[in-house]
């Protein structure tokens, strides 16, 4: 699944891969560093921080900074994760339309869970959990596998080893197992938010297909336990 | 007796490309130095100036005015400048009369890089030689906080410039990977210097900004301008004092002018991260660009306008959050050979 990286080689085959010249190049200077957007960082006063961050804060005091995105606000309802899962759910470039979806499947949810919160009896109402942004993160991390596959071909033939997959990969695997589920297996009347909110509140319960698949991808793991030693990073 | 050798033609031409860049004798620099000496009296008495008091300024103003040239490359129109800057910097031999190289690394073929190597592991080398000396004495390290905020590495362009030498990529960041090592050690003095030598200074970026003073209008309340450019869409916009929190953009409310909410967020942005949302009123103009263009481009002019309203901290807070600086990201231009910037034709195997 992930290609194989190793940590100390990285730094030295990025700059030393022969005859190809570096694709991934930005606008900006790479002495820029990144937009922190977060209102509450800066109104923290100076004693409260720790050492590693007064360091930080030192060095951002000189070096330039890049522009913060236009999908990114320093209000209370931006969000990155979910900013991340509307941007994979767009087509085509049309922000709009994955913006509205994703807003009808968090009112979708929260129409579901009040819908149950009113019936459900008194001491139940409180184990109830109607904020929808809560669900979605609790969801997202209830997908996300520990352990992935990796093709690793030794004297002719390939195996599939098991490897530890990283925070970013694990998320990826997570938002994108949940999309390409709710856009092949519905109903072609059902429309897209009310999907993905039933999904989202299966993964909440730790119920559906997508935790099946997490399921199967830790089984077929633990099954090829026997190569884990050909993994070398 | 003689021998009849066989050799062709292609071997007895001259490969012209072999002995690489053309080589400068002293002498024939010292010329050119004399000569640009002479020259530039000349110039100076032509020009009708004092020989003694004549800059390099003068120089270029006088060889612009005397040969205009209408070329778009600077490099390309005529010049005169000290040869130091025209010629590049070259070697000298690195080898005597009987051919032996001077240098102990010379048949390395990067005798400057591996001879700076050595030299900063010679000083590493020291410095722990040191820390243990101190430690078997039981004293402390001395740990000295050097401001590493202020100071960048030199790049390798610079670097190659230093030691007239060609370095690969590789090279270079073993040498850096090298200097962050002896710095993270508790170094003294004595390696300070060595380490400034490969450092440059980054002024601090605010030093240049000069933020204007409130304006006042005709009703007494406060106002300030700013611009903003975002990819092709340029804005200015004026923010005042006492205000409800509404915002005009081209005469039109932003309800009506800014459909999608993400744009109306990226405009109050500036006004909720510094807790003013519904205290200054907004009036913009903006053309050009799309419609997120637009926003983000009066999401700047709003920000630099906010500047003056607000302290200094604040400003700074303001600028780590990314509002003030100017987005660089542009359309990319389509190449030729290939369907756009990135995406080539359809591979075709026949």
């Amino acid at each position: 699944m992930a290609a194989p990286s190793a940590a100390g080689l990285r730094r030295r085959l990025r700059a030393w891969l022969p005859r190809l010249t570096q694709v991934r190049w930005s606008r900006y200077n790479p002495s820029f560093l990144e937009p922190e957007v977060n209102k509450e960082l800066y109104q923290k006063p100076l004693e409260e921080l720790s050492e590693e961050e007064k360091k930080k804060l030192e060095l951002k005091a000189v070096q330039p900074i890049k522009a913060a995105p236009p999908s990114v606000s320093s209000s209370v309802f931006s969000d990155p994760m979910i900013s991340k899962f509307t941007n994979m759910m767009m087509k085509d470039g049309n922000k709009v339309l994955a913006r509205s979806l994703m807003a009808q499947t968090l009112e979708a949810i929260k129409r579901k869970q009040l819908e149950k919160y009113h019936k459900a009896p008194e001491d139940e109402k409180e184990a109830i959990e109607c904020n929808p942004y809560v669900i979605f993160h609790q969801a997202l991390k209830n997908c996300q596998p520990i352990i992935g596959l990796s093709s690793i071909t030794r004297g002719g033939k390939t195996y599939q080893v098991p490897v530890p997959l990283k925070d970013n990969r694990k998320r990826f695997l997570a938002m994108k197992w949940l999309i390409t589920e709710c856009r092949e297996n519905k109903n072609r009347r059902t429309f897209m938010p009310e999907k993905l909110s039933q999904e989202l509140l299966q993964a909440f319960n730790n119920e559906g297909p997508i935790i099946k698949k997490k399921h199967v991808l830790h089984k077929m793991a633990e099954a090829n336990r026997a190569y884990a030693h050909f993994r070398w990073w | 007796t003689s021998r009849l050798i066989y050799t062709t033609t292609a071997v007895q031409r001259k490969n012209v490309g072999a002995s690489g860049p053309e080589k400068y004798t002293e002498a024939f620099i010292k010329k050119q130095i004399e000569e640009f000496n002479l020259g530039k009296r000349h110039l100076a008495n032509m020009m009708g100036e004092d020989p003694e008091t004549f800059t390099q300024e003068d120089i270029d103003r006088a060889i612009a005015y005397l040969f205009p040239s209408g070329l778009f490359d600077k490099q390309a129109r005529p010049m005169m400048k000290h040869p130091s800057e025209i010629f590049p910097e070259q070697r000298k031999i690195q080898w005597g009369e009987d051919g032996r190289p001077f240098h102990f690394l010379f048949y390395t073929g990067k005798q400057s890089y591996y001879s700076l190597m050595h030299e900063t592991y010679e000083k590493l080398l020291s410095v722990q030689k040191y820390q243990d000396q101190l430690t078997a004495q039981d004293l402390p390290p001395q740990k000295e906080k050097r401001n590493l905020a202020g100071s960048r590495w030199l790049t390798k362009i610079e670097l190659e410039e230093m030691l007239l030498e060609k370095l690969s990529d590789n090279d270079y960041l073993r040498f850096i990977q090298l200097l962050k090592k002896l710095m993270t050690l508790p170094c003294g003095d004595m390696e300070e210097k060595y380490i400034q030598k490969f450092t440059k200074e980054v002024p601090a970026q605010l030093q240049k900004v000069v933020i204007e003073p409130l304006k006042y209008d005709e009703r007494g309340v406060a106002f300030s301008t700013g611009e903003g450019i975002r990819k092709t869409a340029k804005a200015t916009a004026t923010v005042y004092d006492n205000g409800t929190g509404k915002i005009t953009v081209n005469g039109i409310d932003i309800l009506h002018y800014f459909p999608v909410l993400q744009d109306r967020e990226q405009l109050l942005f500036p006004f909720q991260f510094l807790g003013r949302v519904g205290k200054h009123d907004m009036i913009c103009t903006v053309s050009g660009g799309g419609r997120s263009a637009q926003a983000g481009a009066i999401r700047l002019a709003s920000a630099k306008a906010l500047r003056s309203f607000v302290t200094e901290k604040e400003v700074e807070f303001m600028r780590q959050a990314g509002l003030l600086t100017v987005d660089p990201r542009v359309k990319e231009r389509k190449k030729p050979g290939q369907e756009g910037a990135r995406r080539k034709f359809t591979w075709k195997k026949r």
